[in-house]
């Protein structure tokens, strides 16, 4: 099983690029798409289901091109776009129950499959509500028990924990880790601590082009040994913010405790942390908008 | 001061959004058709069967009255949607959150809409000139008798377009499919009204002041006219040039001048009187007004509000896990798509809509054999309008295109399932006729029948699919509806009974139309789906 993005640039009209050459080979796991806001992610992720035709370059399920061939794809494909509509007059039975006839599921097999999503998802005791009276929350949690209602091979899902509690956003992690088995999960996401939980891969786009592209630890490596705590007075922490990539700040009792992205200690009595993959994160992010380097692949 | 600038800057936003749209360019070439028409005599004015010769007045009176007459019916549907704009995107509960008042913000949405409607006013103007020009019976070119019509009547005119449509998205039931109907009537009603109470002061289309005009002036100028006033579509009847015959336009006295301006004054009030019904965006509001969808029994949430997640969810965490499917469980037959097609379809309609569809079915089967083919037929095929009318546009109109669009084989499957949902809509609800027509042996209308169950659905899918609304449906197919099965105009009757001896050949007609119609939709969503 393998999903392959081949030099895939988007052009949109006013000539605003949103993909530039795109290259990326995805094989069963976890990959964790993350990247600032306006950075491509979800025109990539329209492309892989094939919402949107790329300008140039192709994507291959299995060898297949999908735009010649776009079924190959859609029917072992799960998608949560970021933005979606809901039929509001019809209950949550009743609209699963019509994308899985859309899907082509038999009758039998989808009530059994609608059932149990409804149950993973906890909208059982809502399941005959108008979906008009959901809440945005319960709204995300019927997107996501959409995307699961076939077999997927390939499941994308778009910023999927927005708008869900704490609780709900720890069951959809370990329903993605779950699920990842023998399927390729494509997870885009501004939250950081989503991906740290569930990403067998990561990928960096910035500005429509692959930054990084790696597992989780060789991109921690390339931030051992450069994250720091420093305490400073809050009067300093503007300038400290001049001089220095901070990736988390904490008012105490003795100062701003600032963690500190940085190849050599920021300061007298500055403490050496474990990195996060949000240091790592922001680290990547601010080498490439520096220009200094740019990491091909960890 | 500061509420001018604010009325200002909704009202330049909403115009700005609504021209830099590729429908806005569809509205202008509308209007360039409309001028078009009338430059070539498709749309001519006419008394009894002379025209005038094309002077300025006459230019300036003919395009006016052509453009307050199309404008104003046409232009509503264009602007209908100022309000459900805001609605649709969310912009309107951040407005909903700021000081901005109800006044305000529909004064802005009524410049906006009379803005939009004014620039095709201004595009036909243009058209009036280059008529005379091109047309050259007289040229000498006067510009007060070519222009004045626009600025007195087609002017008051829009504005009260402009405000009814406005009105419209203030009232919960007029916002939607229903209004678009009830303005066909309301414009009929309208274009009507002063002819029929002689009262000068219910013309704002001014078409009763330029007829009175026109026709005192050709008693006295054309020998042997007997009366008769019209705006006619088509030339199928021919129209003589009355020659000596000179009009030099309506007089604009002071009392004309007060009594078509104060219709503006009136497009003020109207949209005024909207403030008392604008629910500001509140959800709770419309959906109140609405009425709850229909719920199981045994459930106690209440209508419309936000569902506490808290109570939705079991005590003992559920197992994450998901039976696997069979092979054999993907690509049901086409019978469980279509079944949940006709549910979509058919939901949300109260018991009441049944009862009428299975009353008039009765009827059908009851009534004598004309009146069933006829008006029964007629009222069956209007009655489910919005069931049709939501064909190719429900999934824009509930954001559902990706969901569904990234599904395997919508083109072969979903599409033609929704398309023969409104097939077997239209068949149903005109069962009862089709079933008197076989027992009574009339191939041919039997033929006429099949045709318009499959014209229906046809027109409004196609419609749907390229539009992205239903009020283009709603409008065209009512006015299609008024004029051929209603007022039983030959050729425009798609139920058949009107269309006498020449029933097969219209039958035919319709059929092709419904073939070409199907193809269009098809080609235009394969072109959705490949994201293009």
């Amino acid at each position: 099983m393998k999903l392959e993005i081949e030099n895939v640039s988007k052009t949109y009209r006013g000539n605003t690029e949103a993909l530039r050459s795109f290259r990326l080979e995805l094989r069963p796991g976890v990959l964790g798409l993350l990247g600032p806001n306006g950075a491509g992610k979800s025109t990539l992720m329209r492309i892989l289901a094939t919402i949107t035709q790329p300008s140039a370059g192709r994507v291959l399920w299995n060898g297949t091109d999908i735009r010649q061939d776009p079924d190959a794809l859609r029917t072992v494909l799960g998608y949560l776009p970021q933005d979606f509509g809901i039929y509001s007059n019809l209950s949550a039975l009743e609209f699963l129950g019509y994308l899985a006839a859309v899907k082509g599921l038999d009758a039998a097999s989808a009530n059994r499959r609608i059932s149990e999503l409804l149950e993973l998802v906890n909208l059982a005791d809502a399941s005959r509500r108008p979906l008009g009276g959901f809440s945005g929350g319960m709204r995300q949690r019927m997107g996501i028990a959409q995307a699961l209602l076939n077999d997927r091979k390939l499941l994308i899902v778009d910023e999927p924990t927005a708008g869900l509690d704490p609780e709900e956003r720890v069951r959809f992690r370990n329903l993605l880790s779950e699920l990842s088995g023998e399927r390729i999960v494509i997870l885009s996401t501004h939250i950081v601590s989503d991906v740290e939980a569930v990403a067998t891969d990561i990928a960096l786009i910035v500005e429509g082009e692959l930054v990084v592209h790696g597992v989780p630890e060789a991109l921690l490596a390339g931030v051992n040994g450069r994250v720091w705590e420093v305490v400073v007075p809050s009067t300093e922490l503007a300038a400290l913010r001049q001089r220095h990539l901070i990736s988390n700040t904490a008012h105490r009792s003795d100062g701003v405790h600032a963690r500190v992205v940085s190849d050599a200690a920021p300061g007298p009595g500055a403490r050496s942390l474990e990195p996060s993959l949000e240091d790592a994160y922001l680290a990547a992010l601010a080498t490439h908008r520096n220009g200094a380097h740019r990491l091909a692949a960890v | 001061m500061k509420t001018l600038r604010v009325v200002y800057a909704i009202a330049r936003a909403d115009f700005l959004e609504r021209v830099r749209r590729y429908s806005y360019l569809v509205t202008l070439l509308f209007a360039v058709y409309l001028g078009y028409a009338a430059g070539t005599g498709q749309i001519s004015l006419r008394l009894g069967n002379y025209r005038g010769l094309y002077t300025s007045a006459w230019i300036g009176a003919m395009v006016s009255l052509v453009t307050t007459t199309f404008v104003s019916l046409v232009g509503f549907y264009i602007v209908k949607n100022a309000v459900d704009r805001d609605r649709q995107t969310g912009v309107g509960e951040i407005l909903a959150a700021t000081p901005l008042s109800k006044a305000s913000y529909l004064l802005g949405k009524f410049l906006s809409n009379f803005a939009v409607l004014l620039s095709m006013v201004v595009v036909l103007a243009i058209a009036a000139v280059a008529i005379q020009l091109l047309a050259a019976e007289d040229r000498t070119f006067h510009s007060q008798p070519l222009l004045l019509p626009f600025l007195f009547l087609t002017l008051p005119a829009i504005a009260i377009t402009a405000a009814i449509a406005l009105l419209f998205e203030t009232f919960s039931f007029l916002r939607g499919g229903l209004g678009n109907v009830v303005w066909f009537f309301l414009w009929s009603f309208g274009i009507a009204l002063p002819a029929m109470t002689e009262i000068p002061q219910l013309d704002p289309s001014g078409l009763w002041l330029v007829s009175q005009s026109m026709v005192s002036a050709a008693r006295a100028g054309i020998p042997g006219y007997n009366g008769g006033f019209s705006l006619t579509i088509g030339r199928l009847i021919p129209v003589q040039l009355a020659t000596g015959f000179h009009w030099d336009g309506v007089e604009w006295t002071g009392e004309v001048l007060l009594l078509h301006l104060a219709w503006i004054a009136v497009a003020f009030a109207l949209v005024l009187c909207g403030t008392i019904f604008f629910d500001r965006f509140d959800p709770a509001i419309s959906r109140r007004k609405l009425g709850a969808p229909s719920r199981p029994t045994g459930d106690a949430a209440p209508s419309g509000a936000a569902l506490d997640p808290a109570t939705s969810r079991p005590h003992v965490a559920t197992p994450i896990s998901l039976t696997p499917l069979a092979p054999e469980a993907l690509y049901s037959g086409a019978g469980h798509l279509l079944m949940a097609e006709s549910r979509l379809a058919l939901k949300g309609y109260r018991w009441w809509w049944y009862a009428v569809a299975g009353g008039l079915l009765i009827a059908q089967l009851a009534a004598p054999l004309e009146v069933s083919c006829g008006p029964l037929l007629a009222v069956a095929w209007v009655w489910p309008i919005f069931v049709w009318s939501a064909l190719g546009t429900r999934e824009t109109r509930f954001g559902v295109e990706q969901l569904l669009f990234s599904c395997a084989r919508i083109l072969p499957r979903q599409l033609p399932a929704a398309w023969l949902v409104g097939v077997l809509v239209a068949a149903l609800t005109g069962l009862g006729a089709a079933v008197r027509l076989a027992l009574a042996g009339r191939s041919a209308g039997l033929f006429a029948w099949a045709a318009g169950v499959l014209f229906i659905p046809s027109l409004a899918l196609a419609l749907g699919v390229w539009s992205g609304t239903s009020k283009f449906f709603e409008g065209l197919y009512i006015a299609l509806w008024y004029v051929g099965p209603l007022h039983r105009v030959p050729g425009f009757d798609f139920t058949g009974s009107a269309n006498g001896p020449q029933t097969t050949h219209f039958a035919l007609m319709y059929l092709c139309i419904a073939v070409a119609l199907v193809a269009a939709a098809f080609f235009r969503r394969a072109r959705q789906l490949r994201g293009t």
